[in-house]
């Protein structure tokens, strides 16, 4: 067996391990109230078989890590897949360093499955080792993204404690008005979530049924009097196209469920072919995202929020105050570092420019902003509790777009640019 | 710092209005550095096809139609006549014609100064610096430089006798 | 924070210390000052109660202009504007992106009518405009500002601390525990100075009553970030001084010395070379799919001039200074001067070609001679003829009259007409066309163009024998020459921010105070973050001198963290 082959296996057990730790929290946490149990105790003992479990799956996970680099000849932080998994790696670090600190096991209900989304998504991408191209070839990869992804795990963590923060403490059975807002609110975040995880739902579905349609595009461009230059464009959907790319035509079409042809085409504003797939990709991360919460809340009969919040009962809600602003003040330094500062010496070295408005610098830039808002509002504005959880939950999703949205919607020097 | 408290206020809000003045203004106005109308006519020391060196100040007191040109680009072939033609037209009220051939070699600008038959002042400049001090991108360009060295107006573009005429009578009326 | 300070003429604090206008806490004993009536909230410990500089009766313009920059809140706006900015400036790409579009035309075209609006809304250059710039400007008079507001009092507040603090103080921090104590209270709190000392605490006693503090210095990080922040902003500005900054791209074709414009440098390619990953490198789902590079690398030598540099009628004499095989990431580096692997182009240049003139008619060759494609000679003796260079067309074509010209300045398609002159020719001479490139001479049938010039019964043809006469630049490196001498400035800038980032977040300033009196324990605590770590702290503390305290009732709740 080849050291990136029990490395794929290494990382596979990672994600088993998360899921089972996550489970064994869930029980610790939701068990206290079964009959016959002493709640301490019970939380006490289950707590800590799951933080064990959870850390042998980090141990699997780093030793994933440690694996591949020695298999590929270099850091495995290259490329979407890498980068993605070493994410996920960090949450669990950042999550391990906070448990550590405050001992809440109900953290471990929320903060692993941030890792486990994270490493699903990083499936999404190809995995194969890719030798490194001429620019990623500096030990400035080590350090800028390995810390700038470090950085970014604290503020998950942050997002954690700030999102349980708000299923603690929201009335969700007032009917006043600023906590129905507040209700909606909690309940959007979490409907996003479960969007997320239909948007994984439904690639690894259609990937498993090994589904492809394919569509080609002719583009006529005029670049000199009487030159005509026409390129073909060719996009392959990996889900059903409800919607299909602007001006396009089908090369081969897979039915689905009887759906014999795209229901619309992409509006004109659209350019180009892949904005079409990523449009169809939306609409079916939605679709699933809505099937998901439907069920859900089917089986729950109550809004999502209402479900959990019975779950943190008994919790300070104070220290998970406290949990959110240290994990956010613990990463800001590791971020700054990272993101900004090694950014700057890299850009340096290997464009002769450290900072030229980049969408990924600027949005490196405009996630440190965020972050600095939220700690001037908190330490001198004495913003704390609810609205300091909010600003930890936006945050998060600022760090998100900044390492996932940019990707998708701007394209830029950065190299992990045009990745799906 | 208690008695000094109101001068010190003074002087680090003024160096905020001097600093934040300046850097808004380098960042607004500063643009590229190139020269624009009303601007200083940036320098230049070029070797002439007579194998003497050309400056901008040796024309000093003169008004200076700088062309830059080269061989290989047709707009610039075609204005020549009428730059000649002017040329003999002003040169007695001080106005110089001054051709700056872009990157050619000398036998390019021989051979081409006796083809299209001019005889104003012709330097080359092989290295590209005076089209990088005028920031010259298209060609031709011509810079009509006034008997104090600063630029009264910039023309993209190929030039005809009328346009030219009326270009240096303004220069020389001011 | 304006107007929240109270403005009474009587701030004379009970334990008789006069404190100035704005104060929170009395600077003495910390008694909470101007309370109309006694409140069990948390206090104010911002800035230790202490009075800013901006806090002041009847402000006058210069006040309301330092009161304005002095507000975190006014500071906040700032940030959050910037990052409102910055983010618009991300929705289309900037214009600095390109290097050649026309602006006005490239939004519409690309991007429709919103195109157009961001263009006409000057957001397609929103880092340089004059609302970006003045939001920094404001966020650097803040950062100053700010500071000097605060770190001043804070510092004089944070030296002249007293041991013996007003009751209200203690008990309205966020950590309070009050117990009863038995013992003497100096031999109880004699005892606890061990355990204090052992966690790094310093300790100042004055009887039954206690100070304890350490790690000072975190409340100076958020000061030291600023100052960091606006060196690092001021060297920003200074790159563009004239002089501190260069930033040219330039063509350096192999095997040539070129000379690097405004600088008396030049800078030899050597050779630039382009390798590409292997099949066997790559992973198998790429095989023939993809091509990677492995290496971009420019070997180049650095001369500077050392004589005649400037007279452009002699040749500039130069020494050579440094030499560097330039990759990505890995520049050339001399002086301040760096030169950067940009970009490249494979297509070969043609420098000079030694053609053979040779009789066709016998096969005799009378030798060859050296064509430069730049400043040839105009003149050559091969054997027992002479070659007089008459015209020079580097990319030969026709114009619309037929007449043969140069299409651009770079030897696409050399030409050169040649007068010769000597044995069995016309006196006159006879006229040859030369075409060195084996394409342009089918493309423009050098053959019956020369027949046409010379004649049927022409006898001499130019021709090169081999490839070794044929000299060519292989490829053409682009270097990015940068001078950037403020840099170390911003480094500077930089490397501060981060040790204030790290002293003020990895450390907290933790203060103890008590009082044993009447056999009562009164302890307030105080740390400008971790309160949880504190607790604990305080707790394990407590346990050496066996007093169990469970942490959480030491949070006296609410108040700032």
């Amino acid at each position: 067996m080849s050291l990136l082959d029990f490395s794929s296996d290494v990382f596979i057990a990672a994600f088993f391990l998360y899921s089972g730790a996550f489970m064994l929290f869930t029980i610790a946490i939701m068990g206290r109230k079964w009959s016959g149990r002493d709640p301490k105790a019970h939380t006490a003992r289950w707590g800590k078989v799951a933080f064990t479990v959870s850390s042998v799956g980090l141990l699997c996970h780093i030793a994933y890590f440690v694996t591949r680099w020695m298999g590929s000849g270099h850091i495995p932080v290259s490329n979407m897949y890498e980068f993605m998994t070493f994410l996920s790696m960090m949450v669990m670090v950042a999550f391990t360093v906070i448990f550590a600190i405050y001992r809440k096991i109900i953290l471990g209900v929320f903060a692993v499955p941030i890792s486990i989304i994270v490493m699903a998504y990083a499936a999404v991408f190809p995995q194969e080792v890719q030798p490194l191209i001429p620019s990623l070839q500096s030990i400035y990869l080590n350090i800028h993204v390995t810390l700038a992804a470090t950085g970014e795990s604290f503020f998950a963590v942050g997002f954690a404690a700030g999102l349980m923060y708000l299923l603690r403490t929201v009335k969700f059975d007032s009917v006043e008005k600023v906590d129905r807002k507040q209700q909606r609110l909690v309940e959007f975040t979490l409907f996003s979530i479960i969007v997320i995880i239909g948007f994984l739902g439904s690639v690894f579905a259609f990937r498993g049924a090994g589904y492809e349609t394919v569509f080609v595009r002719q583009n006529v461009t005029i670049d000199s009097p009487g030159q005509e230059n026409s390129t073909i464009e060719k996009v392959s959907y990996k889900m059903p196209p409800i919607v299909a790319p602007y001006h396009s035509e089908i090369e081969s079409f897979q039915s689905f469920l009887g759906m014999k042809a795209p229901l619309f085409e992409a509006p004109a504003w659209m350019n180009g072919v892949n904005a079409g797939r990523k449009f169809n990709t939306v609409i079916w991360s939605l679709i699933s995202g809505l099937l998901l919460y439907g069920v859900i809340r089917l089986i729950a009969r109550k809004p999502l929020g209402k479900a959990i919040h019975p779950v943190m009962d008994g919790i300070d809600e104070g220290d998970l105050d406290e949990i959110a602003y240290r994990a956010i003040a613990i990463g800001f330094p590791i971020f700054t570092l990272g993101a900004l500062i090694f950014a700057m010496i890299w850009a340096q070295v290997a464009w002769g420019r450290f900072w030229g408005w980049d969408p990924k610098e600027v949005w490196a830039l405009i996630t440190w902003l965020f972050y600095s808002a939220y700690l001037h509002l908190r330490l001198a504005r004495g913003w704390q509790g609810r609205k300091s959880a909010w600003l930890a939950v936006l945050g998060f999703l600022v760090v998100m777009f900044t390492l996932v949205g940019v990707n998708l919607v701007i394209a830029g020097l950065h190299s992990y640019a045009g990745t799906d | 710092m208690g008695k000094a408290r109101k001068p010190i206020q003074i002087v680090i809000l003024f160096l905020i209005v001097l600093l934040g003045g300046y850097a808004i203004g380098s960042s607004v106005f500063g643009g590229d550095g190139k020269p624009k109308e009303g601007s200083r006519a940036p320098s230049f020391e070029l070797l002439g096809l007579d194998g003497q060196t050309h400056t901008l100040k040796q024309y000093k007191g003169k008004a200076v139609v700088l062309n830059f040109w080269g061989s290989w680009c047709s707009p610039c072939v075609q204005e020549m006549p009428a730059l000649q033609a002017q040329w003999e037209k002003w040169r007695d009220q001080g106005v110089v014609v001054v051709g700056v051939n872009v990157g050619e070699d000398q036998m390019t600008v021989e051979n081409f100064v006796k083809m299209v038959g001019i005889n104003f002042p012709v330097v080359m400049d092989t290295g590209r610096d005076a089209v990088r001090s005028y920031g010259i991108s298209p060609m031709p360009t011509t810079f009509f430089i006034n008997s104090k060295g600063k630029v009264d107006s910039i023309h993209i573009g190929q030039l005809d006798l009328s346009t030219l005429d009326a270009q240096i009578g303004k220069l020389v009326s001011r | 924070m304006m107007g929240h300070a109270p403005f009474i003429a009587n701030t004379k604090c009970e334990c008789g210390h006069q404190n100035p206008v704005g104060t929170v806490l009395c600077e003495a004993c910390g008694k909470p000052i101007g309370e109309e009536f006694d409140s069990s909230e948390n206090l104010e410990m911002r800035y230790d109660g202490v009075a800013r500089r901006s806090q002041r009766v009847n402000p006058g313009v210069i006040d309301l202009i330092w009161n304005f920059f002095s507000s975190v809140k006014i500071a906040i706006y700032l940030i959050v504007l910037t990052l409102l900015g910055s983010m618009l400036g991300t929705v289309f790409p900037q214009e600095s992106t390109f290097l050649n579009i026309d602006a006005s035309t490239y939004y519409k075209e690309q991007y429709g009518a919103a195109g157009q609006i961001y263009y006409t809304l000057g957001f397609s250059h929103t880092y340089e405009s004059w609302w970006f710039v003045s939001l920094l400007v404001m966020i650097g008079a803040s950062l100053v500002i700010c500071s000097l507001d605060r770190v001043l009092p804070l510092y004089k507040a944070l030296t002249r601390q007293k041991i013996r603090k007003h009751r209200q103080f203690l008990t309205r921090q966020k950590v309070v525990l009050i117990a009863n104590i038995e013992e003497d209270p100096e031999v109880w709190v004699t005892r606890l100075l061990q355990p204090l000392k052992k966690k790094g605490y310093r300790v100042k006693v004055d009887g039954g009553a206690l100070l304890a503090e350490k790690h000072r210095f975190s409340r100076w990080g958020p000061y030291v970030i600023h100052i960091g922040l606006i060196i690092f902003l001021l060297a920003v500005l200074a790159r563009g001084l004239p002089g501190l900054n260069m930033d040219q791209h330039l063509a350096f074709p192999q095997g040539e010395i070129t000379r690097i414009p405004d600088t008396t440098y030049y800078l030899k390619n050597e050779k630039f070379k382009v390798e590409f990953y292997t099949e066997e490198e790559m992973p198998e789902e790429f095989r023939g799919k993809k091509v990677l590079p492995k290496l971009y690398q420019t070997s180049a030598v650095l001369y500077q001039c050392t004589a005649d540099c400037i007279d452009p009628s002699k040749e500039p004499q130069l020494s050579e200074v440094a030499a560097h095989d330039i990759q990505v990431n890995s520049p050339l580096e001399y002086k301040g001067l760096k030169a950067y692997q940009f970009d490249y182009d494979l297509t070969p240049v043609l420098r000079s070609v030694q053609p053979e003139l040779i009789n066709s008619a016998n096969g005799e060759s009378y030798g060859k001679f050296m064509l430069e494609m730049k400043n040839p000679e105009r003149s050559f003796q091969v054997g027992p003829y002479t070659l007089t260079l008459k015209e020079k067309y580097l990319d030969f074509g026709l114009n619309e009259e037929g007449q043969p010209v140069s299409k651009s300045p770079y030897p696409n398609a050399p030409a050169f007409l040649f007068l010769i002159k000597g044995p069995d020719l016309p006196s006159a001479g006879q006229q040859y066309f030369y075409f060195p490139k084996q394409v342009d001479k089918a493309q423009f049938q050098q053959a019956s163009i020369n027949d046409k010039l010379g004649g049927q019964d022409r006898f001499l043809e130019l021709d090169v024998a081999n490839m070794s006469d044929v000299d060519f630049a292989e490829s053409t490196a682009y270097l990015n020459i940068r001078v950037d001498r403020a840099m170390p400035f911003v480094w500077l800038g930089a490397g501060i921010v981060m040790l204030g980032l790290v002293l003020g977040f990895y450390w907290q300033h933790r203060r103890i105070w008590l009082i044993v009196s009447n056999g009562e324990l009164t302890l307030g605590g105080h740390t400008n973050k971790n309160w949880f770590g504190f607790r604990r702290e305080i707790v394990s503390i407590l346990e050496r001198v066996d007093m169990a305290v469970d942490e959480k009732s030491l949070d006296n709740g609410g108040g700032l963290a």
